[in-house]
């Protein structure tokens, strides 16, 4: 076989890549539509979008970048669990259990060593994005509960939460805002480069997606999550696995990696915990997750193309006077354009690779 | 006299394929009219264009001698054309009477209420047409005869001018297809035309007046049932110099048990286990060598998937002793999303079978190389036409796609092999070649695995058994050699004999079919 890596994927397929750019594209294009129809030139909206995002160092690594930090860890969470046809609508509570935990674990360990506090820090961020997200896998594997309903709902859960332990136990001991203390440096994330906000969690984001692409790729473990999220019933009678422990695992990694994002994007930009930590990126994830087809690595590209959006969308308000929730408004119809070329490339592939009716008609 | 159906140079293309090319049916009225062609020749597409639920592209169809242009089935069903499709179309919860005034809109009243006489019209025309219905019987609790015989009362409760019966003998033991048969015999008698499409060839000649062949959406032929053999039309089917070798009906059967007999690779001692759906276990005995293969016969649904799940392991007995290797290749039922993943290339269905396996692995890592090494003998030595390590399963042919699961089954287990309904849906020619592909592994020698052939198709189970036993209510019945024809074992499919000294509960007579109870 001319397929010499040794990944059964890597068919020199590029219509996936094909597909998103479609996407994009039919996106930018609706969105132009309704700028002008609002009254405001799209060249001019679009133009301050990119300089935002693009137009200098500072703005692509200390804005783009740093927003498309928490975007690809969430993102990275969504791809894992849908591949395994689990349904994680739950990123966004996952995040804030995450970034509850690495607080709490901060400010109340007395560690003044960064090798010890950090690390810490990381595990009880992802054992509690993993926790919450243990709550719908328990729904789902025992009781049968759909997780699309048990995961968003828990999310108001994790909120509410969070909105409890800033207003009470965790209030800063100055007790003048509704936040936390300041977690100590030893809890903080290093900056990569001297001068930029960019922040080590950036690098942890790549590593996890390198790392995920690996693991589904290339091990029996990862390969279980593929056969599961393609069929369940051909896993369990041809795979000869139970399907229950590899759902089990797709939520838990799952949780785990969206519970990370949200500590690192406290440890890395924040420094404390307050209410509304997150715009919603853990719902913008779900179009991260899709925009890149599940695919680990393309995660990277697609979070950056929605964190140049949410860096670009201030820039957007102040240049053109467009309101920032136009950007919200691109992000859900990406998800729609997204659908829909699926939908559609999938129309043409089997007029295409049946050319014939075979399936309308083989019980003739 | 007027056609209950004309058709006239019917085309319907799908895609760049013609799934009927210029076809002339016609169907009169009072006729039984036989629909030969083998899968894709055309068949359901005819019997869907007369139904209204496929426009053609060009020709003309006529109704009872009004042309029409059949848009939707509730137009059809306005003129009286009624379709039995080989998927029943029933609800499960719904009682055998709630389906029929269902479809039916002149049970309802304005209110969506049924009206209070329509109990009465039911049982009267269920009564005149002689056929048995189980009105207050959810439909999942019925055996497929029954369900069928709903499916023709709700069909025939209008005043249906032409029945469409798409392959309603596929999933009825021999004697029920005698039923079958005689009901429509009578529906036809007063007036009704009967298409019955179908690929058996002896039954069709059996029940229909007249016969027409299609072939790759072309008509072929239109005969009088009694002025032509069964194998002048396999010749029609297949093209001339087609493969009657592969037809059922031959049955080349015992090979019988050469004199030292080989290892004995699975055994099953009085096992009994439950089934979530359908019939479990009782008591089934059974051994399995090397090299041969055991049929298992049966009218569907009689504990056959149980059977199958457990020589598999992939159920534990409930009571008795299993003996099984470690593991069993399996080949399931449905090949897409049981035997295969379609989105999956076929290194990675195989993959399916062997990724937990230490020959596979490279550390933590899965050797996909090693996979796709066994992936490409597979395809190789299994003739997977098309087939390459990279190509997706989804691409690949029905009898191909099996092909590929028989051969990863094996390359799973090389002891013991189930193959349950191994031809099901697949063309005659793709037929031959996986039966083909079956008895040949079971001719491995010593590294042959025993096979265990679970079907409901008889000829198959004739064709290729060395030894014989029939699956009733979860038991299973020995079939000694000399009974091995198809009236014998059709008998044995209805809990009608006790050979092999099984006793037999009185509500095995209770209804002829293979109702099943619940426990």
């Amino acid at each position: 076989m001319s397929d010499q890596s040794g990944t059964p994927r890597v068919r020199a397929d590029l219509r996936p890549a094909l597909g998103a750019a479609a996407a994009l594209l039919a996106t930018m294009a609706i969105a132009a539509a309704l700028l002008a129809l609002g009254g405001h030139s799209p060249a001019v909206a679009f133009g301050a979008l990119a300089r935002g995002a693009f137009g200098s160092w500072h703005n692509f690594i200390s804005v783009t970048l740093v927003q498309a930090t928490p975007l690809l860890l969430t993102g990275l969470a969504v791809a894992l669990a849908f591949k395994a046809r689990v349904w994680n609508i739950g990123a966004e509570g996952q995040l804030h259990a995450g970034a509850l935990a690495g607080v709490a674990v901060a400010v109340s360990v007395p560690a003044s060593s960064a090798f010890l506090l950090l690390p810490a820090t990381l595990l009880a961020a992802a054992a509690a994005g993993a926790l919450w997200a243990s709550v719908p896998a328990a729904m789902k594997t025992r009781m049968g509960v759909g997780e699309v309903i048990t995961t968003l709902l828990m999310n108001f859960v994790a909120l509410f939460l969070a909105q409890f332990l800033v207003h009470g136990p965790l209030r800063e001991s100055r007790g003048v805002f509704n936040q936390t203390d300041a977690i100590p440096a030893a809890a903080q994330l290093p900056t990569l480069i001297p001068g930029f906000r960019l922040h080590l969690g950036f690098l942890i984001g790549i590593l996890i997606a390198v790392a995920l692409w690996l693991y589904l790729a290339r091990t029996p473990g990862g390969f279980r999550i593929r056969a599961v999220g393609a069929s369940p019933r051909a896993a369990e009678v041809s795979g000869r696995f139970r399907t229950t422990p590899v759902i089990w695992r797709a939520f838990l990694v799952s949780g785990a990696i969206a519970g990370l994002a949200g500590w690192i994007q406290v440890s890395g930009i924040t420094h404390r915990m307050y209410e509304g930590l997150s715009p919603g990126w853990g719902y913008t994830a779900i179009a991260v997750a899709l925009l890149a087809r599940l695919h680990p690595l393309a995660a990277v590209l697609t979070a950056i193309v929605f964190g140049a959006l949410s860096a670009g969308g201030g820039a957007m308000q102040r240049e053109a006077g467009v309101p920032d929730v136009w950007v919200r408004g691109i992000e859900a119809l990406v998800i729609l354009a997204v659908l829909t070329v699926d939908r559609v490339l999938q129309t043409i592939d089997r007029r295409a690779a049946r050319g014939s009716p075979r399936a309308a008609h083989s019980r003739a | 006299m007027t056609a209950a159906v004309s058709l006239r140079g019917v085309t319907k293309r799908f895609g760049a394929l013609r799934a009927l090319d210029a076809v002339d049916f016609e169907l009169a009225p009072g006729e039984i009219h036989g629909l030969l062609g083998e899968n894709g020749a055309g068949k359901t597409t005819l019997a869907r264009v007369v139904a209204g639920l496929l426009a053609p592209d060009a020709g003309r169809v006529q109704i009872g001698g009004r042309e029409v242009r059949l848009g939707s089935a509730a137009e059809a069903r306005a003129l009286g054309v009624a379709m039995v499709h080989q998927h029943f179309s029933l609800v499960p919860r719904f009682t055998g009477f709630e389906n029929v005034a269902l479809f039916n809109a002149e049970a309802w009243t304005p209110r969506g209420g049924v009206r209070d006489d329509y109990r009465g019209r039911i049982e009267a025309r269920a009564a005149e047409l002689r056929l048995p219905v189980q009105l207050d019987v959810p439909v999942e609790r019925m055996g497929v005869a029954d369900r069928q015989r709903i499916e023709i009362l709700k069909a025939l409760m209008g005043e249906t001018r032409v029945l469409l019966l798409d392959e309603p003998t596929a999933v009825l033991a021999p004697q029920e297809v005698e039923g079958l048969f005689a009901v429509l015999r009578r529906v036809a008698a007063a007036g009704t035309g009967i298409v019955l499409v179908a690929h058996k060839l002896d039954e069709v000649l059996a029940a229909a007046g007249r016969v027409t062949v299609l072939r790759r959406g072309r008509w072929v032929l239109t005969r009088e049932a009694g002025g032509v053999t069964a194998r002048e039309l396999a010749d029609a089917m297949v093209g001339v110099g087609g493969v009657a070798a592969g037809l059922p009906g031959g049955g080349s059967v015992l090979a019988g048990q050469e004199a030292p007999a080989p290892a004995i690779v699975a055994e099953l001692k009085d096992v009994s286990a439950a089934s979530v759906s359908g019939a479990g276990l009782r008591g089934v005995s059974l051994a399995v060598r090397r090299g041969e293969i055991l049929g298992i016969a049966g009218v569907g649904g009689n504990g056959q998937r149980t059977l199958a799940s457990v020589l598999a392991g992939l159920q534990a007995p409930d009571a008795g002793e299993a003996v099984l290797p470690a593991e069993a290749g399996w080949i399931p039922q449905e090949r897409d999303g049981e035997g295969l993943v379609n989105d999956f290339t076929i290194a990675e269905n195989v993959a399916l079978a062997v990724h937990a396996k230490g020959a596979y692995r490279r550390g933590p890592w899965l050797d996909w190389a090693e996979v796709e090494e066994a992936a490409a003998a597979l395809v190789g030595e299994m003739d997977v036409r098309s087939g390459a390590p990279g190509v997706a399963a989804g691409t690949l042919s029905g009898g191909n796609q099996q092909k590929m699961v028989a051969g990863r089954e094996f390359l799973r287990s090389g002891k013991l092999l189930v193959a349950e309904s191994p031809t099901r849906g697949l063309d005659v020619k793709a037929t031959v070649a996986v039966r083909e592909r079956i008895t040949a592994l079971a001719k491995h020698g010593d590294r042959a695995p025993g096979i265990v052939l679970i079907s409901t198709d008889l000829d198959e189970i004739l064709e290729l058994s060395d030894r014989i036993a029939v699956m009733v209510r979860g038991r299973l019945i020995p079939v000694p050699p000399e009974d091995h024809n198809p009236a014998a074992i059709g008998e044995l499919m209805l809990g009608a004999g006790s050979r092999g000294g099984v006793r037999h509960q009185a509500d095995a007579r209770d209804r002829p079919g293979a109702r099943e109870t619940a426990g």
